[in-house]
C-alpha cells in the first residue's frame, strides 16, 4: 500500500477524493448552517487559498513574503476590471462568466509573482522581508494613482455573479450543458474524479503545468461545482415553496428562462441565500487550489523546495537550480493568492486599496505562522483562527462591556502576542506541536 | 528653479527623519543581524507616551526626554523578552516575530490612545521663515530637527569611536565569539544597542509627530522608506544610512511637489528593486547580500 501511494498517479486520485469527500462534507454542513455560518465558511476558504500560498512561500521555501496581500489586491483587481469591462473589450466572444475572471486573475497573479521572485530569489531573509512589504504599502498605492481605471481610494464595485440573474449570471445559466446534468449527485463525483486524474501528472515543468491547472480545472470543477449548487438549492427549497408564483416567473428576464422548461432552475429560487452563495463559491475554488496545492506539496515540487530551503549549496549540487525553485514557489504562492483576491473580492463585491493594504498582508503571516509553517492543515488551522478569533473577541467584549477601542483592537493584539509566543516557544505552530506531542506520547 | 530648491529645503527635514529611523534599524542590524520591523511600531509607541506627557504637562522637552527612557526600555525589552530567545538559526523566526511585536505594539497603541488621526503640538512654529524678500518653506522646527538630529549623529560617533563601551559594541557587532573570548560581555553591548536604536527611533517618532499627525499606523510607510535608505546605504553602515536617508528625503520630496505625495511609495519600492538587483550589497558596505 505505502509503495502505491508513491505512485504519483495513485496520489493524485487519492487527493482527488480526499478534497471531493471535503467539498461534499462542507456542502452537506452548509446546507444545515445558517447563513451567518456560510458567511464565516466563505471567509476561511478564501484566507485558506492564500494560506496554501503562504504555506509553500514561507514554510517549504523558507522566504519570508508580505507581498501576498498586495498579489490579492492584484487578483482582486483583475477579477473586477476583467467583469466590468468584458463586454466592452470582447476578448474571447465568450458570454462572461465568473470562471473567466477568476483564470484572468490567477494569470495576473502569476505574472505579478514571475516579476517579484525574479527578483526575490535573489535575496535573503531580511531583504526578501523588507521588499514585499514595501510592495504590501506600494501596490495599494497604485490605486490611488489611476483613479479613472482603478476606482482610486473608493475602489470597484462589482457585479457579483449572482445566480438569481445578474446580466453575466443569466448568460452563464442558460448555458446547455449547464442543465443537461440534472442527474443525482453521485454522477456528479465520478465527473469531478475522472477530471481529476486527467490532468498532467508530470510536475517537471511545473509552470506549465499550474498554467494548465488553473485553466482546466477550474472551468471544469467550478462549472461543475455551481450547478451542483444550484441543484441543492433548488432542490432543498422548492420541494418545500413550490407554491412560487409562475406568473412573476415568466415576466422576468426571458432569456433566464429560455431552458428553464422545468422548474428546477436556481435563478428562479426566491429563497436565495446570498451568503450560502458565497460560501459554496469559495469552498470551490479553496477545494481546487488544495487539490493544487496537496499535489505540489507532497510531490517531488515539495521536495525540492524544501531542499533549497535547508541548504541551497548542497541542493544546487544535486542537481537543483535554487533560483529557479525559490522563483517556483513565488509564482505558485502568488497563483493562490490572486485567487483568494477574487474570491474576496466576489465576496464583498467590492475591491479597494483599504481591503488589501498592510493588515491584510500582515493577518496571512500570523496565520501561517500560527497554524504551523510548513502544513496545509496548519493553513486551514491558521485561516479558521484569522475569522474565529475577531468574532469570539466581540463576543467576549460584549458579555464584558469593554470599550470600542479595546474591543477593535484586542484581536490584533492576541495575534501580535501569539506570533511572538509561537516562534520562540512553538516553531512548528499548533500542527508542529501536536504532531510532536502525538510522537511523545506513541514513544 | 526656485520651486525646484523649495522642494529641496522642504525635503531635508523629513529626510532626516527617514535618516533617523535607517540609522536604527542599521544599528540593530550591525549587532544583531536582524532588520527590526518592529521599529517604527516602537517608535510610534514612544511618541504615544510623549504625547500623552506632553498634554499633562504641557512641555515639550519633557515629553522627548520621557520618550527617549521610553524608547531605550522598549528597545531593552523587545531585544530581550523577544528577540533572545528565537533560535539563531531560525532566520524566518526571527524576521516573522518583530513583524509579531510590530503587530501588538500598534494594536496595543490602538487600545489605549484609540485609532484615529491625533495631533501633536508644535514646539517652534513650523511656518516658513521669511528671508531676502520672500517666504522660504523653511521653519524655525526644522532648524530644531535638523539640530537635534546633527546632535544624534555626534553622539553617537563620539560613543562608537572614542568610549570603551563603543569599543565593546564594535567588537562584539564584528566577531561575537572573538569579543566573547577578549572579555566583552556580548549579551549586555547587544541590549545597549536595542536601546540605542530605541532611542534613535523615539527621537525620529517625536521630531516628525508634530509635522504630521500620529496614529497606531501613521509610521508604516517611515518604515518602508527608512529600510530603503538603509538598504541603499548598506544596512551595515551609520555613514550610509544617514546619507542615503537624507537623499530619499529630498527625492520623496521632489515626487511629491512636481507629481503627487501618493507616488511615494511607489518610487521607493522602485529604487529598493533597482538597488537590490544592481547593487545589492548598498553603496556603503560591501558584504554578501544575494545567496543563490
Amino acid at each position: 500500500m505505502k509503495n502505491l501511494q508513491q505512485t504519483p498517479g495513485v496520489r493524485l486520485v487519492m487527493h482527488g477524493l480526499l478534497v471531493v469527500v471535503i467539498w461534499f462534507a462542507v456542502t452537506w454542513f452548509l446546507n444545515q448552517a445558517d447563513p451567518l455560518m456560510n458567511y464565516y465558511v466563505a471567509l476561511v476558504a478564501m484566507y485558506a487559498i492564500a494560506l496554501f500560498g503562504m504555506v509553500i512561500l514561507v514554510g517549504l521555501s523558507g522566504q519570508v513574503s508580505l507581498g501576498n496581500g498586495a498579489l490579492m489586491a492584484v487578483g482582486g483587481y483583475v477579477f473586477a476590471l476583467t467583469s466590468l469591462n468584458w463586454e466592452t473589450v470582447p476578448l474571447l466572444g465568450l458570454p462572461w462568466n465568473a470562471v473567466w475572471s477568476m483564470v484572468f486573475a490567477g494569470l495576473g497573479g502569476v505574472l505579478v509573482g514571475l516579476l517579484l521572485g525574479g527578483v526575490a530569489a535573489r535575496l535573503r531573509g531580511p531583504y526578501l522581508a523588507g521588499l514585499t512589504l514595501g510592495v504590501a504599502v506600494g501596490v495599494p498605492a497604485i490605486a490611488n494613482r489611476f483613479p479613472g481605471l482603478l476606482g482610486g481610494e473608493n475602489g470597484l464595485i462589482l457585479t457579483v455573479p449572482y445566480p438569481e440573474g445578474g446580466y453575466a449570471a443569466g448568460a452563464a445559466l442558460t448555458d446547455d450543458e449547464l442543465f443537461d446534468d440534472t442527474d443525482s449527485l453521485d454522477d456528479d463525483t465520478f465527473n469531478e474524479e475522472t477530471d481529476l486524474a486527467d490532468l498532467p501528472t508530470s510536475q517537471d515543468e511545473f509552470e506549465d503545468e499550474a498554467g494548465e491547472l488553473t485553466v482546466d480545472d477550474f472551468e471544469e470543477l467550478t462549472v461543475d461545482g455551481f450547478d451542483e449548487e444550484i441543484e441543492e438549492i433548488t432542490v432543498d427549497d422548492f420541494e418545500e415553496e413550490f407554491a412560487a408564483p409562475v406568473e412573476d416567473l415568466d415576466s422576468a428576464d426571458p432569456e433566464v428562462l429560455a431552458d428553464s422548461s422545468d422548474l428546477v432552475d436556481g435563478s428562479l429560487d426566491l429563497e436565495f441565500v446570498i451568503e450560502r452563495w458565497q460560501a459554496s463559491m469559495a469552498l470551490t475554488a479553496a477545494v481546487v487550489i488544495g487539490f493544487i496545492a496537496l499535489n505540489l506539496v507532497r510531490g517531488r515540487q515539495g521536495r525540492l523546495w524544501k531542499a533549497v530551503r535547508d541548504d541551497p549549496v548542497a541542493a544546487a549540487v544535486s542537481g537543483i537550480f535554487p533560483a529557479s525553485t525559490k522563483v517556483s514557489a513565488f509564482v505558485v504562492s502568488s497563483l493562490f493568492a490572486a485567487i483568494a483576491g477574487a474570491v474576496l473580492a466576489q465576496i464583498l463585491a467590492f475591491v479597494g486599496p483599504g481591503a488589501f493594504g498592510l493588515g491584510l498582508s500582515l493577518s496571512l503571516l500570523v496565520g501561517v505562522v500560527l497554524g504551523g509553517r510548513v502544513s496545509l492543515i496548519g493553513a486551514l488551522l491558521g485561516a479558521v483562527l484569522l475569522v474565529w478569533l475577531p468574532e469570539f473577541v466581540l463576543q467576549v467584549a460584549g458579555e464584558r462591556g469593554w470599550e470600542e477601542q479595546v474591543t477593535n483592537n484586542a484581536p490584533n493584539l492576541i495575534y501580535g502576542l501569539l506570533v511572538v509566543v509561537v516562534v520562540i516557544l512553538l516553531p512548528g505552530g499548533i500542527v508542529g506541536t501536536v504532531g510532536d506531542w502525538a510522537r511523545k506520547i506513541r514513544k | 528653479m526656485t520651486t525646484f530648491i523649495d522642494y529641496l529645503l522642504s525635503g531635508i527635514s523629513s529626510g532626516m527623519i527617514i535618516a533617523l529611523m535607517a540609522l536604527a534599524l542599521v544599528l540593530i542590524w550591525r549587532g544583531t543581524r536582524v532588520v527590526n520591523f518592529a521599529q517604527v511600531g516602537q517608535a510610534m509607541f514612544t511618541t504615544f507616551v510623549a504625547l500623552s506627557v506632553q498634554t499633562l504637562t504641557g512641555n515639550w522637552f519633557l515629553a522627548l526626554a520621557v520618550a527617549l527612557i521610553a524608547g531605550a526600555v522598549l528597545g531593552v525589552i523587545v531585544q530581550y523578552l523577544v528577540l533572545r530567545p528565537v533560535k539563531r538559526t531560525d532566520t524566518a523566526g526571527a524576521i516573522i516575530a518583530t513583524f509579531g511585536v510590530l503587530i501588538a505594539l500598534q494594536a496595543g497603541a490602538g487600545m489605549i490612545w484609540g485609532g484615529a488621526n491625533q495631533g501633536f503640538p508644535q514646539p517652534f512654529s513650523t511656518a516658513g521663515i521669511e528671508f531676502a524678500g520672500r517666504v522660504w518653506p523653511f521653519s524655525p522646527y526644522d532648524f530644531l530637527t535638523i539640530g537635534i538630529t546633527a546632535l544624534m549623529v555626534v553622539i553617537l560617533t563620539v560613543i562608537f569611536k572614542k568610549t570603551s563601551l563603543g569599543l565593546g559594541m564594535r567588537a562584539s557587532a564584528f566577531n561575537p565569539e572573538v569579543a566573547r573570548l577578549s572579555g566583552v560581555r556580548v549579551n549586555r553591548m547587544l541590549s545597549v544597542g536595542w536601546a540605542i536604536a530605541g532611542v534613535v527611533g523615539a527621537v525620529a517618532g517625536v521630531l516628525v509627530a508634530p509635522v504630521a499627525t500620529i496614529s497606531p499606523n501613521s509610521f508604516d510607510l517611515l518604515l518602508v522608506f527608512a529600510f530603503t535608505a538603509a538598504v541603499i546605504g548598506g544596512l551595515d553602515s551609520l555613514v550610509g544610512a544617514i546619507s542615503v536617508g537624507i537623499f530619499t528625503g529630498l527625492i520623496f520630496s521632489l515626487v511629491s511637489g512636481y507629481g503627487d505625495a501618493s507616488n511615494a511609495p511607489i518610487v521607493a519600492l522602485i529604487l529598493l528593486i533597482l538597488n537590490l538587483l544592481f547593487k545589492p550589497q548598498g553603496i556603503f558596505s560591501h558584504h554578501k547580500v544575494r545567496e543563490v
